[in-house]
Order: C-alpha cells, then structure tokens, then sequence
C-alpha cells in the first residue's frame, strides 16, 4: 500500500509540476484536496436521533478519482454530501481545497443521481443559468462560450434547445455532467451518477467521464458514489467501502492500482483486477450461491 | 389518420348534440309537469329572439338591453378577480415559501374561506357606500382562496431535486425565484386563477341579485319581477354559457404554460 501511495503521490506531483510549467506559477498546492476529519452526521427524527454516518476519516489526493460503495442507505451519500456541502456534519470537519466545507460552492461540482435539470429550461439554459450563478464575474460573451464548450464538450450542441424532456437518460446525465464541468470545479462530487441508465449507456457514459477527466490533465479530483463494483473498479484509483447503516463507518479501503488508460475488454482479463473485484465482492456479500443460504 | 380524425370530431359533434337533445328533453318534460308554469324550450326561444333583436339597447339606468347586462356583469367580475389576484398571488407565494408565514395566515385562511359572499355584502356596503363597490369587493374576497391556496401549494411542493440546483450553484434569491420556484408554481397557480375566475362568475349574479343596477344577476331578479320566466331560463342558459367559455380561456392559458407536454 505504501508503495502505491507515493506512486500515485509522484504521479500528482509531476502533474502538477508540468501545470506550473505551463501557467509559469508557483504551485504548492496541498496534495490532500479533501479532508474528512471525524465526520460524524446525525439527523433528528420523529423517532429520534439517527446518526447515518459516524467517525469518518478520509484523505482524497488532488486529481484522484475515489468511489464510495456500500449497500443501499449505508449513507454514502451522506458522506459525500457532507463534502459538497449540502450536509453539514454534526462532529468533525470536512475540508476541501484547503477551505473548511460551510456549504455548496463553485470549487466542487455536483453530478445528482435524479440529473436534476431544471425541466422548464433547454439543455443550454439550464447550463447557462448555472454558469451564470458560479462565474457571475465573467462577461455575457465569456459565459456564453464557456456553455457552447460544455455542450461540445458532450457531444450535445445539436440538441442544446431541446428541453429535458425530449431527452434520453444517457443525454440527460451529460447535460448534467457538462453543467458540473462548466463551472471548471477543482472537485467533481457524482452522487449515482449512471444508476438510472441502462448497463449499455452506463459503460459509454464511464469512458465520457474518464474522457472529460483526461482533456482536463487529470486535474480534478473526483469522488463518486456508486454500488456497482465494475464500474468503481474501472473508473477509481481507490474503492472506499461502507459498512452498512446506521452510524455507519469504513470498512476498508480498496487500491486499485491498474494503468490508465483503462480498457473495458482487456480489464476483466488482468489478475490484478480479478483480485481487487473478489475482495469487494467479499467484502460487499456474503452469500455467493444458493448454497451459502442456510 | 385523415380518417381517424375525421371519425373522432364526428363522435364528439354527435355527442354534443346529444347532450343538448337530452337537455332539451328534461326542460321539456319539467314543463310540462309544471303545467307549462315553467316554459318549455319553444316560447323560451320565441322571448330569446326578442332580445337579441337589440341586445344594447339603452333607456335608462335600469333598463337596458341584455348585451348591456352582460358587458356590465363581466366588467364587474374582472375588476374583483383582478384584485383578488393582486393579494391571492403574493400572499400565496409568501406562505408557501415561509413555514412561519403559513403558520400565521392560514387560520385566517382556513376561517374566511368558508363565508359567503352574501354574509360580506353588508359589510361591502358599509366600506364603499355604493352597491357597486360591495359587489366588487364580495367578488375579490369571494374568488381570491382558490388562487391563494393553490399558489401556496405550488410553491410549497417544489420538489427537492429543483432546490438542490439552486443550492448546488449557489443560485442567488433571484435567480431561484425566477428560474426555480415561479417556473414550478406557475401551472399552479393558473389552475388556482381558473377556478377562482368560476367563483367569481358565481358570485357575480348573487352580487347583483342583491345589489341591483346593470348586470345579468339585476336582469334575472328584474325578470322575476316582472314574471316573464322565459327570461329567466335565457339568463340561464346565458350564464352558464359565459362560465364555460372563461373556463375554455383559462384552459387554453393552461396549455399555453404546459411545458410538460412540449
């Protein structure tokens, strides 16, 4: 583990050195780009309080891409909001790019699982309207540009004053996927971001991702919650698992060393990657046939 | 398709003429049982004619032609929606915003809502001194709830998913407005107005009923008095014909802001 962990840390510093060749600056940008320090969220309720996630501790390296898995309300969803801001926790602290989370901000993204377009505007509005909020600085023309190139960026130009509605789910989710990336987060947060697809969507929609996550240097960290296994395999440098709720905690972390570029056939056959998909399988079921059911 | 198209606007003619046999077969039937007491559609038709000969005619404060009437009773009833909008729309959108808004307003809500508009039309006289301000205030007081109601309920039922773009990307207090709560609100809001606009109407006649003057409520109380019940049964048919037509109005300004079916 300790050697993976200052390859990848070598990996982001040559990045980030070749982006200060570029820009000419001096960049001694923190490697850790998240934070979760003792994270514990808990809501009041009818019945009490329910505590979804307790005594989190997580380190997100910039430019890494970090899944969290777990089964269906193990509040990993929860912990990702609390780093996109839409959940304050009630212990600990959750920092991103070096500020303490208080809220939603225009350093991270957010991908919904629902899309969460707004249905009364066109795919160009409803990206427009968010540039507009975040980069408020920029000029009309400045903004304008910057939705055309998302929408390029997409492959949606053709369909930019369609409304959501006369969309595909696959469409839908790259709209929302470029409204993220318009606003040029450091952070990408994906709450289930394919969950609502079909499988054949899905594995084109994993390859636009890590696609949109390449022209961009590898620069952005992204922290994605899924509970599918192949697609946090293929997509992430490292698989986080949760236990299951209530005040649920990190059953383990999970490296997933294989090179990029990642490709969805000659993957599955690489034993580094049958090993890393049976200990989530492990770690994620316990019955594997019918004969485990007693 | 041609064919199909064809078909269906054939069934709903015949349909349409169909209700209007089945009426005309009960109004018949109710005359005769009243021993013609109640006129049958034939010496209703006969009456209908003489009035339209001169729908507009003008002699007098009191006595003027049922075009007039009509004319008068429609103004009347949009002076009253109109204010009646002007407080139900932003009141609405302020209590179905505000958790402590609704709080504080809705058992005042809950308590006018049920008072009818004949119970308002003392104290209308009182506060405008002239019938004509009473009847207008009976109407707005009278038709304002269902907007009022159903632009609360609009803008309390955003759906999660809508607000968490607007908190996502940080969305200014304007911006939601605008491109959030009253995008979601409006069709609520439009069936709040349709439904109100029919309450107005309703009232309208009861309005004048009491009030006197011009208006189609004053032309069904005045053909009581003078006993000609064929004019009463045309006031009927009159009034019940303009309600379903603002209603067809509303309807259509429905579609318009349908952006569901686009």
């Amino acid at each position: 583990m300790a050697l993976t962990d200052h390859l990848s840390e070598t990996l982001v510093e040559s990045h980030i050195n070749e982006k200060a060749k570029v820009t000419g600056a001096q960049n001694i940008s923190t490697v850790n780009s998240i934070e979760v320090k003792d994270v514990t969220v808990s809501f009041k309720t009818k019945k009490g309080v329910y505590t979804a996630i307790k005594d989190i501790n997580l380190s997100v390296k910039k430019g890494e891409i970090v899944s969290l898995i777990g089964h269906s309300g193990c509040g990993k969803s929860t912990l990702m909001n609390t780093i996109s801001g839409m959940v304050t926790p009630s212990e600990g602290t959750v920092t991103a790019n070096d500020n303490i989370v208080k809220g939603p901000g225009p350093d991270r993204g957010i991908v919904f699982q629902n899309y969460s377009l707004l249905p009364w505007l066109s795919v160009y509005k409803n990206i427009y309207e968010a540039v507009d909020s975040v980069l408020h600085n920029k000029t009309t023309s400045e903004k304008k540009q910057i939705v055309t190139d998302a929408l390029a960026m997409v492959n949606l130009l053709p369909h930019k004053d369609k409304l959501p509605g006369q969309l595909s789910g696959g469409m839908k989710q790259r709209v929302a996927i470029a409204r993220a990336f318009a606003i040029s987060p450091k952070i990408l947060l994906l709450d289930e971001p394919f969950g609502a697809l079909d499988a054949l969507t899905k594995g084109s929609m994993h390859i636009e991702l890590l696609k949109l996550w390449n022209l961009d240097n590898r620069n952005k960290t992204i922290v994605m919650v899924t509970h599918d296994i192949e697609e946090a395999i293929f997509l992430s440098d490292r698989v986080v698992v949760i236990n299951n709720g209530p005040a649920a905690t990190i059953k383990e972390i999970v490296d997933v060393p294989l090179e990029r570029p990642r490709n969805k056939k000659d993957i599955v056959h690489d034993p580094k990657y049958m090993e890393i998909h049976d200990r989530l399988l492990s770690l994620l079921f316990d019955k594997f046939s019918i004969n485990d059911i007693h | 398709m041609k064919k199909i198209f064809t078909l269906d606007t054939l069934y709903t003619i015949l349909a349409f003429l169909g209700s209007l046999i089945i009426l005309g077969s009960i109004w018949q039937l109710v005359s005769i049982l009243t021993k013609h007491e109640i006129p049958g559609p034939g010496p209703t038709w006969t009456v209908f004619k003489e009035l339209m000969a001169e729908p507009f005619y003008d002699r007098g404060p009191n006595d003027k032609g049922i075009g007039n009437q009509l004319i008068s009773s429609i103004g009347r009833v949009f002076s009253g929606f109109a204010i009646g909008t002007l407080i139900a729309i932003p009141l609405g959108l302020l209590m179905g915003s505000s958790k402590l808004m609704m709080r504080l307003f809705n058992p005042i809500v809950q308590i006018l809502r049920p008072v009818s508009p004949l119970a308002w039309f003392p104290l209308g006289l009182l506060a405008f001194q002239a019938a004509e301000g009473a009847t207008v205030f009976i109407i707005a007081i009278t038709s304002l709830w269902p907007t009022l109601i159903n632009t609360s309920f609009g803008v309390a039922t955003i759906p999660s998913d809508h607000k968490n773009v607007g908190k996502a990307f940080g969305f200014s207090k304007w911006k939601y407005v605008t491109k959030i709560m009253l995008p979601f609100a409006l069709p609520h809001i439009i069936t709040g107005l349709r439904l109100s606009i029919g309450v107005a109407w309703l009232v309208i006649v009861a309005g004048e009923m009491l009030s006197g003057g011009v208006g189609i409520g004053f032309f069904v109380w005045d053909s009581w008095n003078g006993l000609s019940l064929e004019k009463i049964l045309i006031a009927i048919l009159i009034i019940g014909t303009v309600g379903l037509l603002l209603d067809k109005v509303f309807n259509a300004i429905q579609s318009m802001f349908a952006w569901e079916n686009k």
